[in-house]
């Protein structure tokens, strides 16, 4: 078992969170390249950047965006708090960071991670819960939107089961193994999934407004390519 | 299809039988639509993060009217976004050969033709997307293919064909008689305002050229005659071209081919009257598209302004003199989506109508998250699915018309006025009145203190 998670701890982990990082640099690389690209060709370079500023950064903290379906909007904000803070300032995250790489931030206690750590799991299972119950949504997914919140909260379940060896039915090592595991998918699943969000989400706003910027004569440019200049209407 | 033949009935799949070319023209459509324009990274991104939660549900009159989940904005645009994946990016294409997924078909296009004729474009989705998925902007695409391949509803393209290939507008009206039009309109305020208000025709180097929507000629003159007057008492420099009055621009609506020689053809009239700016008259997609015109022109396009915006900046500059007694009625405003969804303009015209009317009051939800009509993205045009538009589309304005008690309705805008009537008449609305904003305006304009000859 050891062995294993030595294995999950090292290779796998260095392989999940690379691809993660050049994953997400990836779509990052081609969206700033696809928008120089159509701001270049574009007959009409002026945009609302005031607007765009305001609508992505509304978004980006949607505080004030809970008015349509307000209990799915609150629980998917409280389930996205969770679940950006908990592994990045969990004091024994931090630590490992820090032994790894030197790099070392402030931690939050440990009783605030464990209620947070337990809402992430709570509001996952009441995000599956509200997709598969409301008849709009059901009628929408697909198997990622299925599968991906009960995805994300097996790190956060195993997690707490680590910090609370007393309540743990299981083997420590082996829920040591799926921790590490799972957080391992979701880094290779993210680039691949609609997890990609997590990076697309900024540009977003920006991408809807470029789309009806098109370049000059483009609908003439689409009839030639067509073959259908003289055609009448 | 079933079939009956003696004991055994058996089933034909008449679909596969039947072959035509439509799938791959529609593909070639997309492949050239793709390179030449900028709908791509919109796509791009859809395809990727669509994370289909549906909250545009809750938004979307479609869907409450019809409570049918085929009119949920993000099932919809997933008809296209699916085509997009399959066919132009490697994961669709590899995904396609290892698990024979979607392929498209007659089926799925006759799908999309329905379906996306059913969604108005009104874009309010938008607003409730996380992502700022713009579905207006997928059904605007999907009409475009579609149009490709000759799916496109009658009423539109025979309007097209009147103003690009015909008479030159969409309405059909002879420079003749818009010269006799404006000529009745001119002795009408005379009679009955005693103000010699002029319609000047084809002057040049007029500041602006006025493109209202055609059909207000026909329909509306009260519209025309209170543009008139407010360029008359504002000295404002401006003309009617009688090489091309019309704003309508249906190319929005299915092809941005159209569009764009629709544009063209207004860039050559300003060109040819050596105007400077486009005035737009009281209509939402007109002013939309001459919004757009820099795309299809390029930078020195003419600016376009609308005519709300106009009359606004002159009244707040004090040039409209104003009778003291006020429209008495109580009058409400509907925002036209494509005036006020992004924004754009949701203020000048209540800023007018609070000038001159007693009771004011809004509608709700307003502005920016107005509903639609119901007759918005060209459908107002289409008579045949009158039922479906007034009573489905159309019963959350009837309702929030009703919920304000509002005997007098503003509309700035030819189709929201054309489908707000009949929305009316079927909702049990009969004494509400539709109207434009400079109607009421021209009311309450004092033509004598503005320098001319008035009776009072």
């Amino acid at each position: 078992m050891d062995a294993w998670l030595d294995w999950a701890r090292g290779p796998a982990f260095v392989f999940s969170f690379v691809f993660l990082l050049l994953g997400l640099l990836r779509h990052v690389a081609l969206t700033a390249w696809e928008v120089a690209h159509v701001w270049r060709r574009a007959g009409d370079r002026k945009l609302p950047l005031g607007k765009l500023l305001r609508a992505t950064l509304l978004w980006l903290v949607p505080f004030t965006r809970l008015r349509h379906r307000f209990w799915f909007g609150l629980t998917s904000l409280v389930f996205h708090v969770c679940i950006l803070v908990v592994p990045v300032f969990l004091a024994g995250h931090v630590a490992l960071w820090a032994r790894g790489l030197g790099l070392s931030w402030p931690a939050i206690p440990n009783a605030v991670a464990d209620a947070l750590t337990l809402l992430a799991v709570v509001t996952a299972v009441l995000l599956l819960g509200q997709r598969v119950f409301s008849r709009a949504t059901r009628s929408l997914s697909r198997v990622q939107d299925f599968a991906l919140p009960p995805l994300v909260a097996v790190p956060f379940a195993t997690g707490f089961l680590m910090m609370h060896p007393g309540w743990n039915p299981f083997d420590f090592q082996a829920t040591f193994f799926v921790h590490v595991m799972s957080a391992n998918l979701l880094f290779v699943l993210t680039p691949l999934t609609k997890l990609s969000h997590m990076i697309l989400m900024p540009s977003t706003q920006l991408v809807a407004e470029l789309a009806w910027h098109w370049p000059v004569d483009s609908g003439s440019a689409v009839g030639r390519a067509l073959g259908k200049e003289g055609e009448p209407v | 299809m079933a079939q009956q033949s003696g004991r055994y009935s058996y089933y034909e799949e008449t679909r596969a039988l039947e072959v035509t070319d439509r799938p791959r023209k529609f593909l070639e459509a997309f492949a050239a639509v793709l390179e030449h324009s900028s709908y791509g990274i919109a796509l791009d991104a859809y395809a990727r993060v669509g994370a289909k939660c549906s909250r545009c549900a809750a938004s979307c009159q479609l869907y409450q009217a019809t409570g049918d989940p085929r009119d949920i904005p993000c099932r919809r645009s997933e008809l296209l976004l699916r085509v997009y994946r399959r066919y132009f990016t490697y994961g669709g294409m590899l995904r396609a050969r290892l698990f024979a997924d979607f392929a498209l078909d007659d089926a799925a296009i006759d799908r999309m033709a329905e379906e996306f004729y059913r969604c108005t474009a009104c874009r309010r989705c938008k607003l409730t997307c996380p992502f700022g998925v713009d579905h207006g902007l997928v059904t605007h695409l999907a009409r475009y293919l579609l149009a490709e391949v000759g799916v496109v509803p009658k009423a539109l393209v025979v309007s097209v064909r009147e103003q690009l290939a015909g008479v030159g507008n969409t309405s059909g009206i002879p420079a003749a008689a818009l010269r006799d039009t404006c000529e009745f309109l001119h002795d009408e305020l005379q009679e009955t305002y005693g103000a010699d208000v002029p319609f000047p025709i084809d002057v040049e180097g007029a500041e602006h050229v006025f493109f209202p929507a055609v059909s207000d000629y026909l329909l509306e003159p009260d519209t025309l005659m209170g543009n008139a007057a407010v360029m008359h008492v504002t000295g404002g420099s401006w003309t009617i071209g009688t090489g091309n009055f019309d704003g309508i621009n249906y190319g929005l609506f299915y092809s941005d081919r159209m569009m764009e020689r629709i544009c063209k053809r207004v860039g050559a009239e300003v060109r040819r009257l050596k105007g400077r700016k486009v005035l737009v008259g009281e209509c939402g997609h007109a002013t939309r598209s001459a919004w757009l015109l820099p795309n299809f022109l390029g930078a020195d396009a003419p600016p376009a302004v609308a005519f709300l915006q106009y009359t606004y900046r002159a009244l707040a500059a004090g040039k409209i003199p104003l009778k003291r007694e006020k429209i008495a009625e109580r009058l409400t405003y509907h925002d036209p989506c494509n005036l006020a969804r992004a924004g754009r303009i949701t203020e000048e015209p209540r800023e007018i109508l609070q000038a001159i009317s007693a009771e004011y009051v809004e509608m709700t939800p307003n502005r920016s998250e107005n509903y639609c009509c119901g007759g918005g993205g060209g459908t107002v045009s289409i008579d045949e699915i009158r039922a479906f538009r007034t009573r489905k589309m159309g019963k959350a304005k009837a309702d929030q018309i009703r919920a304000t008690g509002a005997k007098l309705v503003v509309a700035p805008c030819a189709n929201c006025k054309k489908q707000l009537k009949e929305v009316c008449e079927d909702n049990g609305l009969e004494d509400v009145r539709v109207v434009g904003l400079h109607d009421l305006l021209l009311k309450c304009i004092d033509f004598g203190a503005a320098g001319g000859k008035g009776k009072e």
